[in-house]
């Protein structure tokens, strides 16, 4: 397994550490952002492999900000995982076509999660 | 004189005065003939009388009274005929045969109007017979005879109509229904009298009746035939429906206030399922990420409790999931989706999940599914959450060292059976109602000794109805519970 560069997007500071302590402990490098306004300030200045983008936040929600970056010639390449509590009917359809590489319901299953993101990143060719 | 006599009598005599081949084709039409039929002479010359103010059903009577007037050169009767603008008139009629210079015959006839003389003598008809038991009855009772003039309306129905004793008599039975509905009632009334059965008028329809003050009212009408020496009567009865309607109007509201609430109620778990789902992420998420030892090393009380946490946590997103699916089930929200497998590939996949749980307590698990069964067409991500659930009871309410045993045989129409059996504490029969319903987990006895969410079952019948399936329970406290559930071996049609 290789250290790749992640993004992870929360506006609840408890979910915002738990998905990120787990992905350090796992040997990636991690920034956090805790709405869609701070995480495209860091996406301008840090290269990232992946994005683990919440879809409730305040202000521009995770897709919003999924669409925009992936329309973008310099963002486009970056993979993007959804992570929601909405794990409704429809709702992964609505990410996919937001442009959602993944998808990933919470909660999330800590034990999992690590070989998740390596597939994510490994299927995406990054 | 002689010639002045003869032209009032031809041309100012108020009765009709008609000359007729004897074919029954028009020759001479009468001004009398014109202001009752209200035919114009000359839209008549030539015509046949059958086309003209015969109504069909006496098509035949006329045809054979202009024969025997032909035969016999005279004839006297009543009928009924038929005026230009459909309404219906009764005539006395007296008819000859005539013969013109050059020796051809024709008839001679004359017809009076005996419209109102033809009401008071149904209605001293009908008065004597029934005059009193009409007045007993609760309902409007409004009689009419062929040409649709009442002959007899008992005081309820004058009160409903607003009319004053005896002054409905002699209208039409128009009279009483609002304008709009007037012309083709006379249609109906017509077919009425050729085809007379006893009937409910407007069953389903919105249906007014008029007052004299012009006010309208909902009524229910039931008609039935009357036979009498002086022909068909109809009988109708009618009956003020007002307050019927402003209650079921009622209902109907409320049933819409209630169709809202439940929907407020179910977007409002759906809402409450996700609120609920981000604060456990943190739980259920540290509470393992500690327990795997991952941010350092733990002891044995430590890792016991922290282990408590996390089955707390789980359990409580169990519960928040069996609510959610509920209120889709309820929304009918919960969609199907059908693929063919097979059910020991399907049972096999089920116990190995709960094998675990099963071990943990001692309990033998076994599993027979009858060889002749063929695979099944089911939803079966729900048709396994329906044994997961049954199976997860019946290893929790079982004591250590129990038995669960799952049997799987073809029943009847189609369909197959699986009992999930145990031989736990059982259910009392009095219980049983109550097993099926949401948050009713039976206490009595062994309060807090099993936890549970109280859904479970209520969500194991709704995914097992949803798909055309039946779920029913045997029990015998102390001896243990058998649940079967039925299934199609395919979802039927009704059930996409």
């Amino acid at each position: 397994m290789r250290s790749a560069r992640i993004l992870v997007v929360d506006d609840n500071p408890t979910n915002l550490k738990l998905a990120s302590t787990l992905l350090e402990i796992d040997g990636h490098e991690v920034h956090r952002a805790g709405d869609a306004e701070a995480a495209l300030l860091l996406i301008a200045s840090t290269p990232l492999d992946l994005i683990l983008m919440d879809i409730a936040l305040p202000g521009m929600d995770g897709l919003t900000l999924t669409r925009q970056l992936k329309a973008d010639e310099k963002t486009r390449q970056i993979v993007i995982v959804a992570l929601t509590a909405f794990a409704m009917k429809g709702d992964e359809a609505k990410a996919r076509e937001a442009g959602c590489d993944g998808y990933i319901t919470k909660p999330i299953d800590t034990r999992a999660l690590p070989r998740q993101i390596d597939q994510f990143l490994g299927s995406s060719g990054a | 004189m002689t010639e002045f006599l003869e032209s009032i009598l031809l041309v100012e005599n108020p009765d009709a005065i008609l000359v007729t081949t004897t074919e029954g084709r028009i020759v001479h039409w009468s001004n009398g003939a014109k202001a009752m039929f209200l035919y114009d002479k000359t839209e008549t010359l030539g015509r046949l009388m059958d086309d003209l103010i015969v109504p069909p059903e006496q098509i035949a009577e006329a045809e054979k009274i202009l024969r025997e007037t032909v035969e016999s050169g005279f004839s006297t009767y009543e009928s009924i005929r038929r005026r230009k603008d459909g309404s219906l008139v009764y005539v006395a009629i007296s008819g000859k045969t005539v013969r013109d210079k050059q020796g051809e015959v024709f008839v001679l006839s004359t017809k009076k109007d005996v419209t109102h003389l033809k009401v008071l003598r149904d209605a001293k008809l009908v008065e004597a017979r029934f005059g009193n038991l009409l007045e007993s009855t609760p309902d409007g009772i409004i009689m009419a005879n062929a040409t649709g003039r009442i002959v007899l309306a008992n005081s309820q129905a004058e009160k409903l109509f607003g009319y004053k004793r005896g002054e409905m008599r002699g209208q039409l039975v128009e009279t009483l229904l609002p304008a709009r509905y007037r012309r083709s009632h006379v249609g109906h009334r017509s077919n009425y009298f050729a085809q007379p059965r006893a009937r409910a008028m407007g069953a389903g329809l919105e249906l007014n009746g008029l007052r004299k003050d012009g006010m309208e009212f909902p009524v229910e009408i039931s008609l039935s035939p009357l036979e009498t020496d002086e022909g068909t009567l109809v009988i109708s009865a009618v009956r003020d429906i007002t307050e019927r309607k402003r209650f079921e109007r009622a209902l109907h509201d409320k049933n819409i206030e209630l169709q809202n609430a439940a929907s407020a109620k179910n977007r409002f778990l759906a809402n409450m399922s996700h609120e609920l789902r981000t604060p456990l992420n943190g739980i259920i998420g540290f509470a393992e990420f500690l327990s795997d030892g991952k941010p350092g090393p733990l002891n044995d009380r430590q890792k016991e409790y922290l282990g408590d946490i996390l089955n707390s946590g789980r359990h409580l997103l169990q519960l928040i999931n069996d609510v959610l699916d509920l209120a889709k089930v309820e929304a009918g929200k919960m969609e199907l989706k059908p693929d063919t497998f097979s059910l020991r590939a399907s049972l096999d996949e089920v116990c190995a999940v709960i094998k675990p749980l099963a071990q943990r307590k001692g309990i033998q698990v076994t599993a027979r599914v009858a060889a002749e069964l063929p695979p099944v067409t089911l939803d079966q991500q729900k048709f396994k959450q329906v044994l997961y659930n049954l199976l997860a009871n019946a290893v929790k309410f079982t004591d250590d060292r129990g038995r669960v045993e799952i049997d799987v045989q073809p029943a009847p129409d189609q369909r197959f059976a699986m009992t999930v059996k145990d031989n736990g504490i059982g259910i009392k029969p009095e219980d049983f109602h109550r097993l099926f319903t949401e948050f009713e987990q039976l206490e009595s006895g062994h309060a807090r000794r099993y936890e549970g969410t109280g859904l479970g079952l209520a969500l194991t019948r709704k995914l097992t109805e949803l798909q055309g399936g039946v779920i029913t329970v045997q029990s015998e406290v102390g001896h243990g519970s058998a649940f079967t559930v039925t299934f199609p071996l395919a979802i039927p049609p009704e059930h996409p």
